[in-house]
């Protein structure tokens, strides 16, 4: 749980980024996680947003729930755009004296981060732009109608990957951006979750404080394409969280940290057996997801733990 | 003005066009037979002969992405490529147009795989046809470097905003060495606003670019932009009026050789333009009644100007360099639409040739034009024929 | 032109409802018996919860060729209760049409919220479907009502798609079917007031000459404009005796429209609150609760 006071609500800004009467599902993690990032971006941001639910629930022509000046181009370059903004600003500062101190952020779904965009996305921190990159991870390509993406998690059904007699639906298990961002040796990486808003702003705010790039995973629950109810949108990412299935830790510099160390993890089962998409897994099934996620969460603590003894 | 006459290799001319136009951002990927013009860039910016960013990005769809992101906060920005390197850009061409985003990139153009085939042809621009850029042709250095100064004028004028494509034909332009003339900073300061975008991406006006419209707004949006790419001819027609009255070049959507008081008259495209003009005037000096007609602007296509520049001539020999597999070439198809509505149309013979660096000497434009009439007076003018083929 | 032997059927659900399913079962039944059918979604960014749209057409004589919008439908199937007083569901709706509403309302109330020529059949399938499936999802027992009144499919036929989409679970969704079938009520409408509702008629759109550079919205933030409040299903109700004015509801609320008020308690802009309860999920004191929307 959050470490905070029950008034703690209270505290963050009433200041909206995105406007309601945005088209999202009832009860959509993603867009509240959005909320949470812009809330901590503040006003002074040039967004960059791939094809995906963020972008098409947010702008229908001729409307828009956005609020800062915000680009969608395309669904693989999101990253490769906000290049161009970073550099482009850079040239202005340099040569035409433009004075703003602005937030550059490249944002996109788990398809448009890992699958379609990850080439552009390596491009750009690698280069080494100062810009923040934001991965809403809601687990398959949800906009198109929950198709499997590289972070369908093992066992998982969706409309390419469904489980059936002879499957039993996503068979491979979920690609590691945050260790692919941390292999371009950028200096700040973390993953979060819709469910833990401080910890989402936190871990913005420290992103801008990088020169450089900086890369932010954070699981988005979808209840639409998860099938579970709209209202357990929180308690979904918690169990997440809880069962130790999506660790939410930082790497700045290279170091692990573990933001959210439980003493004991709960079983996957209290996770999977409230989602319609694990609905046909049996006990092998289970048995074997709990393996793989106590040796990942192992591992994180192990790479946590040696840092503190560092 | 002072001009300066130099040698130098075209590709070159066109980096000292876009140092001399200050840009802000270059963003490129290498392919041949482009790579000489951002290599030049490169070294410009390492040597601080050019303040800009550079970004040396993983691949041509992010290449024009980044022109597009500095473009969209009001930067300049610069690419170029060709061939293959075109063709993966060109998801990303059709959102510098929709989004009117004036990026300016020089095409170097190539024959497209496969076979794969380094060499020159139009192929890579042809299948760039419908992006709503505008595209422009130079037939030589010192036109590669006259037109793109031209094409950031022309692409950044607060009537047009459109992104503008130079095509230079790879390597019988691009890597050759000729003499020309530069202009001076100041000339081209003058010559040359600086950039501003109406709705540049800026926290403190924001705005929201690039939303996604639905059938009731679709249609709206498409003629909103077919209209802008039409009527920018108006501004390009004026940039090459300001530009010939400064250094006494002067450019026409349509261009004329030796092409009055004629009966026939070839229609080429690009650097090969040259070459059929000294098989022109060979065969002027003959007795033969054929003379030449070039297509500078590609898009908008200068219907107007086409029509009077070739109606009056009884024959018209119209040379591809490129094929369109399965349909009729793409120049001869859209000259021959332009004719259409006259009442008495020219004879048109369709001709593909000059693929892949297939050379078309003056001599072979001789035989080019002799084939092209025996079709004409045989009547089988159907069928597009393909030039210096082993059959 | 539609030939005139064709029926046309719009179907009124919410996204994550099953219209278009209803719509897909019809024209598979429909095709069954021989005859001509089409079945068709309108496709939007509406999400889950959102208003949405089906079709069917339907033909016993003629392959159907048109592929156009239904604009002025023979039938109108209305599966959510709360469409009836929020969306112009008559819309277009040939005189002497059927209109078939889900809901708890004698069909005597409902009649007053309509003024035309039309026939109107009312079942309370919602009832039907949490009895016998478990669930409040109509659109299988919503045929039911749809056979009963107009015999454009028939039961049977319905039966043997049911059993292929649906295997074991078939044998309850007919049940629902039938159960529906027997338990509607049908009248006819020729006055009554006509309550204010909303059309779904397009905004006010620009021509194309009237379209920024680019398409961009300077207007920024403007779905305020939008009301997404009619997406709900069921609305949150505070106990401000239970409240501690903690907030969580506000920073949970994905509509972002759970404000402070004056006084210190919370309560959610209806105009866009779909419903979602996350809300009422959260709120430590539980001082939130969902109710039905009407």
């Amino acid at each position: 749980m959050e470490t905070l006071s029950i008034y703690a609500p209270k505290l963050i800004t009433n200041r909206e980024y995105i406007a309601s009467g945005h088209r999202a599902c009832s009860g959509c993690g993603e867009v509240l996680a959005m909320r949470y990032v812009c809330k901590a971006l503040g006003r002074n941001t040039i967004i960059s947003n791939a094809t995906g639910c963020m972008e098409i629930i947010s702008t229908p022509l001729p409307q828009t729930a956005w609020e800062v000046p915000w680009i969608h181009t395309l669904f693989e370059n999101a990253s490769a755009v906000a290049s161009g903004i970073e550099c482009g600003l850079k040239a202005l500062k340099r040569k035409h004296g433009y004075t703003k101190e602005v937030k550059v952020v490249a944002m996109g779904g788990d398809g448009a981060t890992a699958d379609i965009g990850l080439q552009s996305l390596s491009g750009a921190m690698e280069r080494g732009h100062d810009f923040i990159y934001v991965c809403y991870d809601n687990e398959a390509y949800m906009n198109t109608g929950i198709q499997r993406s590289s972070e369908t998690p093992f066992g998982a059904s969706t409309t390419t990957a469904p489980a059936g007699k002879a499957s039993m639906g996503q068979h491979t298990w979920k690609k590691n951006m945050a260790a692919i961002a941390a292999a371009h040796e950028i200096q700040y990486v973390a993953t979060s979750c819709s469910s833990y808003p401080f910890d989402i702003m936190t871990k913005v705010e420290k992103a801008i404080k990088i020169k450089g790039p900086s890369y932010i995973h954070i699981l988005s629950v979808c209840p639409t394409g998860w099938r579970c109810p709209s209202n357990s949108t929180i308690k979904m990412g918690r169990l997440a969280v809880e069962t130790g299935i999506f660790p939410m830790y930082e790497i700045e510099n290279g170091k692990y940290t573990l933001n959210i160390d439980l003493p004991k993890l709960r079983p996957v089962e209290d996770y999977l057996k409230l989602q319609g998409r694990f609905r046909h897994l049996d006990k092998d099934n289970t048995a074997e997801i709990q393996e793989k996620v106590l040796e990942e969460y192992n591992k994180v603590k192990r790479l946590a733990a040696g840092n503190k003894a560092k | 003005m002072i001009a300066k006459r130099i040698g130098i290799e075209s590709s070159l001319a066109v980096a000292e066009a876009v140092r001399l136009a200050n840009v802000d951002v270059i963003a490129a990927y290498p392919i041949t037979p482009q790579t000489h013009i951002v290599e030049g860039l490169a070294e410009m910016v390492a040597n601080g002969h050019l303040d800009a960013e550079y970004i040396p990005v993983e691949s041509e769809h992010s290449a024009m992405s980044s022109c597009l992101g500095a473009s969209a906060v009001g930067a300049r920005a610069f690419t170029a490529t060709a061939s293959q390197g075109l063709i993966l850009m060109h998801e990303v061409l059709l959102v510098a147009a929709s989004l009117r985003l004036p990026v300016v990139m020089a095409v170097t153009n190539r024959a497209l795989s496969g076979p794969l085939n380094i060499w020159g042809d139009h192929s890579d621009v042809m299948i760039a046809r419908d992006v709503g850029w505008i595209q422009i042709f130079a037939e030589n250095g010192q036109q590669a470097f006259d037109q793109t100064l031209c094409a950031f004028r022309i692409a950044e004028h607060q009537d047009v905003l459109l992104p503008t494509i130079i095509n230079i034909d790879g390597f019988h332009v691009s890597h050759v060495i000729e003499p020309m003339y530069f202009l001076d900073q100041k000339t081209v300061d003058e010559f040359l606003p600086p950039y501003r975008h109406p709705y540049a991406l800026d926290p403190d006006k924001p705005v929201t670019m690039g939303g996604f419209a639905m059938p009731n707004l679709y249609t709206e949006g498409r003629k909103s932009l077919d209209t802008a790419l039409r009527q920018s001819k108006k501004v390009i027609l004026d940039t090459w009026k300001q530009y010939g009255d400064i250094t006494g070049r002067y450019y026409k959507p349509i261009e004329k050789y030796q092409a009055e008081n004629v009966d026939t008259l070839l229609v080429t495209v690009g650097s090969y333009s040259e070459n059929a003009m000294d098989a022109i005037d060979k065969m002027q000096a003959e007795g033969k009644k054929v003379g030449l007609v070039s297509v500078r602007l590609w898009r908008p296509f200068p219907y107007k100007e086409l029509i009077e520049a070739i109606s009056g001539a009884a024959n018209i020999i119209v040379l591809d360099r490129a094929i369109s597999l399965g349909g009729p070439a793409p120049v001869c198809s859209e000259i021959r639409a332009a004719l259409y509505s006259l009442k008495d149309r020219p004879q048109v013979v369709s001709i593909v040739g000059g693929l892949g660096g297939r050379d078309i000497s003056p001599a072979d434009f001789e035989k080019l034009i002799a084939t092209g009439l025996d079709k004409i007076k045989s009547g089988d003018t159907a069928e597009t024929i393909m030039f210096g083929v082993r059959e | 032109m539609k030939r005139e032997d064709t029926i046309e059927i719009r179907w009124h659900g919410r996204g994550g409802q099953g219209a278009v399913t209803s719509a897909e079962l019809t024209a598979l039944s429909a095709i069954h018996e021989n005859k001509f059918a089409q079945a068709f979604p309108s496709f939007g960014p509406e999400r889950r919860g959102a208003p949405v749209l089906a079709f069917n057409r339907i033909s016993a004589e003629h392959a159907i060729r048109v592929r156009s919008s239904v604009i002025k439908p023979d039938i109108v199937v209305v599966l959510d209760p709360g469409l009836v007083t929020l969306i112009n569901v008559v819309d277009g709706l040939k005189p002497g049409g059927w209109l078939i509403v889900n809901s708890t309302r004698s069909i005597d109330d409902l009649q007053s919220e309509f003024s035309g020529d039309w026939k109107l059949a009312v079942v309370d399938a919602s009832s039907i479907a949490r009895e016998l499936l478990r669930v409040n999802i109509v659109n299988t027992t919503m045929l039911g009502a749809l056979i009963k009144t107009t015999g454009v499919i028939k039961i049977d036929s319905l039966k043997e798609q049911l059993e292929v989409k649906f295997g074991a679970r078939a044998k309850a969704n007919l049940e629902a079917c039938r159960k529906a079938f027997d338990t509607t009520v049908i009248s006819s409408i020729t006055t009554g007031g006509q309550k204010k509702v909303r059309t779904f008629a397009v905004e006010n759109l620009a021509k194309w000459s009237e379209l920024p550079v680019g398409c961009v919205v300077t207007d920024v933030g403007n779905t305020k404009q939008f009301c997404t409040g009619d997406w709900k299903a069921q609305h949150p109700v505070w106990n401000d005796s239970k409240c501690i004015k903690c907030g969580i509801c506000s920073l949970f609320c994905p509509e972002f429209c759970i404000s402070q008020q004056k006084d210190g308690y919370f309560r959610a802009n209806e105009f866009y609150c779909k419903g979602c309860g996350i809300c009422a999920q959260e709120c430590w004191t539980q001082s939130i609760t969902m109710v039905e929307e009407a």
